[in-house]
């Protein structure tokens, strides 16, 4: 429960955000696509680093109690943190195609 | 639910699907070796020089990336099962971190010498993406087919 108070305490912060941003104007200077690809990458980065710290905690975990499940584990593990590297890739391949 | 309702499993049908599954990685890492050579074709034929030899640097990349990730796993996992020649801690993650370095300065090198095959490099980065993707398919065929 704490959790969704807090998750909807961000989202409101931001939605009062949105009316912010177009006070600015085209003549603001301010080049919100590269701000905006920047904290992209940031969510990237870090929610993989989340998720490859999940999935290597798991695999820990699931060897320390069966270790004989190793080679299952092991492949799930390296493709798993495979696929994950390639997210922040797909997130850095978008921003290097906005920003220019 | 009691012990009589599971179904039983074939040993000799276990131990072929064992070994059908432990090559995965090999299988992987083959199919990455085969398509670079058809994709780098494919894009020299399609986008021109530049880009293709950015898409190439970008297949190598991650060929090694994914090699140097395989190991840094085994050692990771040595350790955790507690495996006689497991290597360091330190080693393990100093190679874990090494990779990203390495990758951003390849990136560094050839954005400097060549803007241009940028994108061809971005692209050459998911190879082990397509690479995993044909396996998948090559594993459903396999279980479809000869029910493995």
């Amino acid at each position: 429960m704490g959790k969704l108070s807090k998750l909807f305490m961000v989202l409101s912060v931001l939605s009062f955000a949105v009316p912010a941003f177009a006070q600015g104007g085209a003549e603001s200077g301010v080049n919100w696509v590269a701000i905006a690809a920047g904290f992209s990458m940031a969510f990237a980065s870090g929610i993989c680093a989340l998720a490859q710290g999940k999935a290597t905690a798991s695999a820990a975990e699931s060897l320390a109690r069966n270790p004989a499940a190793r080679p299952g584990i092991q492949l799930a593990l390296i493709l798993g943190l495979a696929l994950i590297e390639s997210l922040a890739l797909y997130t850095l391949v978008i921003i290097f195609a906005k920003v220019k | 639910m009691p012990d009589s309702a599971q179904p039983e499993v074939d040993p000799a049908q276990a131990a072929a699907a064992e070994h059908f599954y432990s090559g995965a990685l090999h299988r992987i890492r083959s199919l990455m070796a085969v398509l670079a050579p058809i994709l780098v074709a494919a894009a020299w034929w399609k986008f021109g020089l530049r880009p293709a030899v950015g898409f190439a640097s970008g297949c190598a990349i991650a060929y090694v990336n994914f090699h140097w990730l395989k190991r840094v796993i085994t050692g990771f996992v040595d350790r955790a099962t507690g495996a006689a020649a497991s290597q360091s801690g330190q080693g393990i993650i100093f190679r874990f971190l090494l990779r990203y370095v390495l990758m951003a300065v390849g990136a560094y090198v050839i954005l400097t010498v060549s803007p241009a095959s940028l994108n061809g490099l971005l692209a050459g980065l998911f190879l082990p993406v397509a690479a995993i993707a044909c396996e998948a398919v090559y594993e459903l065929y396999a279980a479809v087919v000869r029910g493995v």
